[in-house]
């Protein structure tokens, strides 16, 4: 069996008194497209900070591409962050850079790629993120926020990270966007064999753009699997979130498509 | 993971282009297609992938540029012996290429860019009349019903720029104040004239020291605050969320620093002229033979009122150029973190400049009045 992407056991993330993460477990195997949901104040975001090592937990241990990230020094890790790629949730764009420049950084910090290929590649990257071709040469303060998502996008997946971590691609897009933003996600884990994991309140997102859904609650992950299966759990956090109004037609629908669903629920 | 460095053979003879190595991102720095001679038209070759490593979408690309370079005369290759992944990979490539190369702009002749300052700088000196223009008209009625004033915001801004600022200007006031008479001292001492270290002292540090250097504290540190502070909203949008909510940008950040620095300037002045002349005193009378008790009596003697009020008047007007500028330069900054940053540094540069051009003036002023 292949080595899991992202090993996570017993992570503990504290800020003074306030516990957020008390023993989380999470585990992503490779190619597999996660969403990472839950109500707000969980630690969505600060969970992912861990996973990127830009925070370190109070306990428990990390294993990235099977290496703990504990035992690793400072230039491992750097090595370890170069293979994932990271798309914050406000874009995060470098301001005084235009797009290209923004996307060119990593490769150029990082890859070996002749001088003259660089900015193609750089180009590339910013039409797969389905940006238009003119969007290269403007500043991030110029673009709409679905722009700025798409770019820091192309800037995420400039080294072809093995690891893309996405916070809430989709908010802000309309849904014609956001529809596109899911399927270029799962193209490019088709593509690539990129393992993906993504904060999102999207019900797109969650019921169609995502293998599994991890639903963090009680500090913890509470239940992991794919989101018909968490629909049917009936911990009050996950009744709540998956048996409102608007997840009762995806839920349908989703029944609809994967009939074999359907009779287990009868057996 | 190792990775082998990618490199590509075109073998004429044996009709075979073959791929070496791993294509990837990391490892693509010896790949030149664009320097390979093109194919002849009609000639086949096959592609040998059986040292081919890994390949990602870098790899792809160039990969892709190697194919169109070899096939621009005619020639084909014969692309059956990559694997599905590595040929979704190239077909991916050449759907989302781009083959545009935005033209870089034209640099301008040096007349171009004479007339480009020019015309910044008379647009930046019409900006300020602007901001001061807008900044009076919310000033001015603020300041006659003082119960319209935000004080909150200005006794907040009074311990930022003032009791935060206490230690640092009193310290370099001391420190300067013992300078002055060491160097005065050692002079004075020749003529056996100790005791008139106490007048120059006290002249200087009243009339032109204290002010000065308070004025160019309070420029570095909270003229550059302002600057930075607002800076930092424009770009946040948190100066336009204030208009969204009815609240005037200049009512709530710039109205309560302009009236916070007015009153406080005057007293950091007063402070820095004590801790001056008690630095003076502690060389007067450790090194000069000058008692304490002796400097103090005297300092009344040889100081009038007006050499107090010479000093304090420019208080307010420093006051006003540092916090003005400082916020002018903060409303103007757009776009980048960068922008912040040079913000910052002009205001700095701005303020301490026209402080001292203020204070050359205030001197000659001075002098043709007789004070």
């Amino acid at each position: 069996m292949a080595i899991p992407v992202v090993e996570a056991e017993g992570i503990v993330n504290r800020f003074g008194q306030t516990v957020v993460h008390d023993g989380l477990d999470l585990r992503l195997e490779k190619g597999s497209i996660t969403a990472l949901v839950g109500g707000s104040g969980t630690g969505k975001t600060v969970l992912i900070r861990t996973l990127i090592m830009l925070r370190e937990p109070q306990a428990g241990r990390l294993k990235l591409f099977g290496e703990d990230v504990r035992l690793l020094s400072v230039n491992q890790r750097q090595r370890l962050r170069e293979r994932i790629g990271v798309l914050f949730q406000g874009g995060a764009l470098f301001t005084s850079l235009t797009v290209l420049e923004n996307v060119m950084l990593p490769i150029r910090e990082h890859g070996a790629v002749p001088a003259e290929a660089l900015e193609e590649i750089g180009r590339f990257k910013i039409a797969l993120a389905g940006l238009p071709p003119d969007a290269a040469s403007k500043y991030p303060s110029e673009l709409s926020g679905g722009m700025v998502k798409r770019a820091a996008l192309a800037r995420a997946l400039a080294l072809d990270p093995e690891l893309l971590v996405v916070d809430e691609p989709t908010s802000g897009l309309d849904p014609i966007s956001a529809a596109a933003f899911d399927e270029l996600i799962i193209e490019l884990r088709d593509l690539l064999g990129l393992t993906v994991l993504q904060v999102t309140h999207d019900l797109d997102s969650i019921w169609r753009g995502s293998d599994q859904v991890a639903f963090l609650g009680r500090k913890r992950v509470l239940a992991m699997g794919t989101a018909d299966a968490l629909s049917r759990r009936d911990e009050p956090e996950l009744v709540a979130y998956f048996r409102g109004k608007r997840s009762q037609v995806y839920a349908n629908q989703y029944r609809l498509e994967h009939p074999t669903n359907v009779e287990d629920e009868h057996v | 993971m190792s990775r082998l460095p990618a490199s590509f053979e075109v073998d004429l003879q044996a009709h075979r282009l073959t791929l070496i190595g791993d294509w990837t991102v990391r490892t693509l720095d010896r790949v030149r297609p664009r320097q390979v001679a093109p194919l002849a038209a009609g000639e086949v070759m096959t592609l040998s992938t059986d040292q081919l490593g890994a390949m990602d979408t870098a790899g792809a690309m160039l990969l892709y540029q190697l194919l169109s370079q070899l096939e621009s005369a005619g020639g084909r290759i014969d692309r059956s012996n990559l694997n599905s992944r590595q040929r979704a990979l190239l077909e991916l490539v050449a759907q989302r290429r781009v083959d545009s190369h935005t033209p870089s702009k034209p640099r301008e002749n040096w007349l171009a860019q004479i007339g480009r300052a020019s015309v910044g700088s008379i647009r930046e000196g019409i900006s300020y009349l602007n901001f001061l223009g807008e900044l009076t008209i919310r000033l001015v009625p603020q300041i006659l019903r003082p119960w319209q004033i935000r004080w909150r915001e200005v006794i907040n801004e009074i311990a930022l720029a003032g009791v935060q600022a206490l230690f640092i200007v009193g310290l370099l006031s001391f420190l300067i104040g013992m300078v002055l008479a060491y160097q005065g001292g050692a002079t004075l001492k020749q003529y056996g004239a100790n005791i008139l270290i106490v007048d120059m002292i006290a002249i200087v540090t009243l009339r032109e020291m204290a002010p000065l250097i308070t004025a160019i504290l309070v420029a570095g540190r909270t003229g550059s605050s302002y600057a930075a502070q607002i800076g930092t909203m424009k770009i946040t949008e948190e100066v336009d969320a204030l208009r969204a909510i009815g609240i005037h940008p200049l009512d709530m950040l710039v109205v309560p620093k302009v009236i916070a620095l007015i009153i406080v300037m005057p007293l950091l002045f007063i402070y820095a002229d004590v801790l001056g002349l008690l630095g003076g005193a502690m060389v007067a009378s450790a090194v000069f033979d000058v008692s304490m008790q002796t400097y103090f009596n005297r300092v009344p003697e040889v100081v009038s009122l007006s050499t107090l009020l010479v000093g304090l008047m420019k208080a307010p007007v420093f006051a006003v150029v540092i916090a003005i500028i400082g916020c002018h330069q903060g409303m103007r900054v757009t776009g980048s973190a960068a922008a912040v940053g040079a913000a910052t540094t002009m205001s700095v540069v701005q303020a301490i400049f026209t402080v001292i051009i203020l204070d050359a003036l205030f001197s000659v002023l001075f002098n043709m009045m007789g004070i």
